[in-house]
């Protein structure tokens, strides 16, 4: 420690190391990695662009990085149409998203509890079963067999509860469970506290890094679903945004193709519009979470990925 | 998501001594077996019975009938896999989707941590970092949603770019030659923000000795990256490429559903849009057990691949998975 310490002392004594000019490889490596983060990022500023510009200037093929023929026609219009369904699925995905969050973190968090104690018989055995059902997928058609018959085509709750509790977050949380000092748990249990008090006392307040880091993962899961919807909810009113996103881009729905172009306050509104105001819908969530995301992301992908 | 999980980390079952001890642990532990109630209906009913109901490979199953009730037809719905003229080419399809992601998905991760290893300035690094992994978080339909406004061939910015400089404007989406590229391409910039992470972690795990004995031996930056950065990532690669590998029969059904068309089928049809297709989206009546039994041999073959990488990476690099 000591050694460090001093170690650090001296390197700031040499301003010649810290302030290095700039080398030609540091200037052309910076620009390169810029200009590819800016190609990531660019389509999404595309996007926005689109959806807030008028429509025979997107037509044109002008709108490239700033909105032409400034408006929020066509956000007014996705808004207050109820034919579109768009703000209807947008209420969906929120629903969905919020009600199979809490079903998930629940599930995962009481199932990981007790299997992350040494001391229960069979917890061996249970954590085993969870990892060849993960490791040897049914498949989509025997799962759809089995949720048929219980009942959950056209059944909003397909998108809660069959597929609401993943395996990989089970293991992320009986590690992180595992590694709370098990003192905690002997002195609550030698005061008279049960099982129940003790998980909820004591390891729930400990464990809110962990649910921050499931609820993020599941509601990017929950949010960003399209096999599940596509496969379980046929019937339109029930679609998430992602479906009607899909649908838009097909151009199968109805109301999508019988609209070619609208004018609403001055500006026209076109296909492309409609379908930027729907992206920027099912990306505004995550992004507005994504400050607070990426954080649990990583902590969620580096426990995942070290523990092999 | 996937994890690297090689071990139960559970602790084998408490050693049962005789039935009363058994009883009395039941008591003692009544609210956590309580609290597992949940979870394992979850498991019992979600995870392993459509296991189980993997039967309707061997059966031709009807709805009517249900699942016990249908009629059992043995191997019959595996023969007729070897006698569909689709399949081949659909395994052909599937292994060029698969691989060209690797090829390209695989590299692409470690080459951007590389270089962003390199960037002194915290700021810039993290930023971005941050951005790199936006669109990982996004959608697929999203991200083909973007893709079809930047490609329309009505007002889309490549097309018009390619007409401003005198080309004829493409139908980049409905011609099956550019499926495959486009296809690859959504899945590096999808997913190349995720492996820099885990790089970039395993970066920071070296021990900077190493760089200041590279350093008195006067290797240069790139001599760095390249003995001393890079093989200390090997065992991480190692780890990240039998997890890609295990994935050479699986391609990305979300994204593929998403892009294709009739137009694009000749490239862009694999085996799990077929078995989709099969049972969900068929014109008449639906194939479950044929789709199924299509699933099922694929997933084997899969899994078969997944010990066979994990077995060669042992014997050639002292580490895999298992």
């Amino acid at each position: 420690m000591t050694l460090t310490l001093r170690q650090n002392k001296r390197s700031s004594t040499l301003p010649t190391i810290r302030r290095r000019k700039l080398t030609a490889f540091e200037f052309v490596n910076l620009v390169v990695l810029f200009a590819i983060v800016a190609a990531c990022i660019y389509p999404f500023v595309y996007i926005l662009a689109v959806s807030l510009s008028d429509g025979t200037a997107v037509n044109a093929g002008k709108v490239a990085l700033i909105p032409e023929g400034f408006n929020l026609e066509t956000y007014k219009y996705v808004l207050t149409n109820e034919r579109l369904g768009i703000l209807r699925s947008l209420l969906n995905s929120l629903l969905y998203t919020a009600v199979g969050v809490a079903f998930s973190v629940t599930i995962t968090y009481l199932t990981a509890y007790p299997l992350s104690k040494a001391r229960l018989g069979g917890a061996g055995a249970i954590v085993m079963l969870f990892l060849v059902t993960w490791v040897f997928d049914a498949g989509i058609v025997p799962t759809y067999v089995i949720n048929s018959q219980l009942g959950f085509v056209n059944n909003w709750l397909a998108m809660v509860i069959p597929f609401g509790f993943s395996t990989f977050l089970l293991l992320i949380a009986i590690t992180f469970l595992r590694n709370i000092p098990v003192e905690l748990e002997e002195s609550a249990l030698i005061d008279g506290a049960n099982d129940l008090q003790t998980m909820w006392r004591i390891y729930l307040p400990l464990s809110r890094p962990l649910l921050g880091t499931i609820g993020i993962f599941y509601a990017v899961q929950i949010w960003n679903a399209f096999l599940v919807p596509l496969i379980y909810l046929q019937e339109k009113t029930l679609a998430p945004i992602q479906l009607v996103l899909y649908r838009l881009l097909l151009n199968t729905d109805t109301n999508a193709t019988s609209f070619q172009q609208i004018t609403m306050g001055g500006h026209q509104l076109v296909p492309q519009n409609i379908a930027a105001v729907t992206m920027i819908f099912a990306i505004v969530p995550i992004l507005a979470f994504y400050p607070y995301a990426q954080r649990y992301f990583q902590q969620g992908i580096l426990v995942g990925a070290i523990k092999g | 998501m996937t994890t690297l999980e090689s071990k139960p980390i559970a602790p084998p079952a408490a050693p049962a001594r005789g039935r009363r001890r058994g009883k009395r642990s039941l008591l003692r532990n009544k609210w956590l077996y309580l609290m597992l109630v949940p979870g394992l209906i979850h498991l019992v009913v979600f995870k392993i019975a459509p296991v189980a109901a993997l039967v309707i490979a061997f059966k031709n199953f009807s709805p009517f009938l249900g699942l016990w009730g249908s009629p059992w037809v043995g191997l019959q719905q595996f023969q007729a896999i070897f006698n569909d003229p689709q399949i081949p080419g659909l395994v052909v399809n599937t292994l060029i989707l698969a691989v060209g992601t690797l090829i390209f998905s695989f590299p692409a991760p470690i080459i951007f941590a590389l270089f962003l290893n390199e960037v002194r300035f915290t700021v810039a690094r993290k930023f971005i970092q941050t951005m790199s992994f936006v669109p990982y978080l996004i959608s697929s339909a999203v991200l083909v949603s973007i893709l079809y406004t930047l490609l329309s061939p009505q007002g889309g910015l490549v097309n018009e770019i390619i007409k401003d400089f005198g080309g004829q404007p493409i139908s980049f989406l409905t011609d099956p030659d550019w499926f495959r590229p486009l296809y690859i391409g959504l899945n590096v910039w999808q997913t190349f923000g995720y492996g820099t992470i885990i790089y970039l972690a395993a970066m920071t795990a070296i021990d900077p000795s190493l760089y200041e004995a590279a350093e008195m031996d006067g290797v240069g930056r790139f001599g760095k990256m390249r003995y001393v950065t890079l093989p200390a990532l090997v065992p991480m690669m190692v780890v990240m490429l039998i997890l890609a590998l295990g994935q050479v029969l699986t391609v990305d059904v979300d994204k593929i559903l998403l892009m294709y068309n009739p137009n694009t089928y000749a490239t862009a049809d694999v085996l799990q849009t077929y078995v989709y297709r099969l049972a969900f989206a068929s014109e008449g009546f639906p194939k479950y057990s044929y789709a199924a039994a299509v699933s099922l041999l694929q997933g084997i073959v899969a899994f078969v691949l997944v010990l066979g990488t994990n077995r060669i990476t042992k014997r050639l690099t002292g580490s895999g998975l298992f």
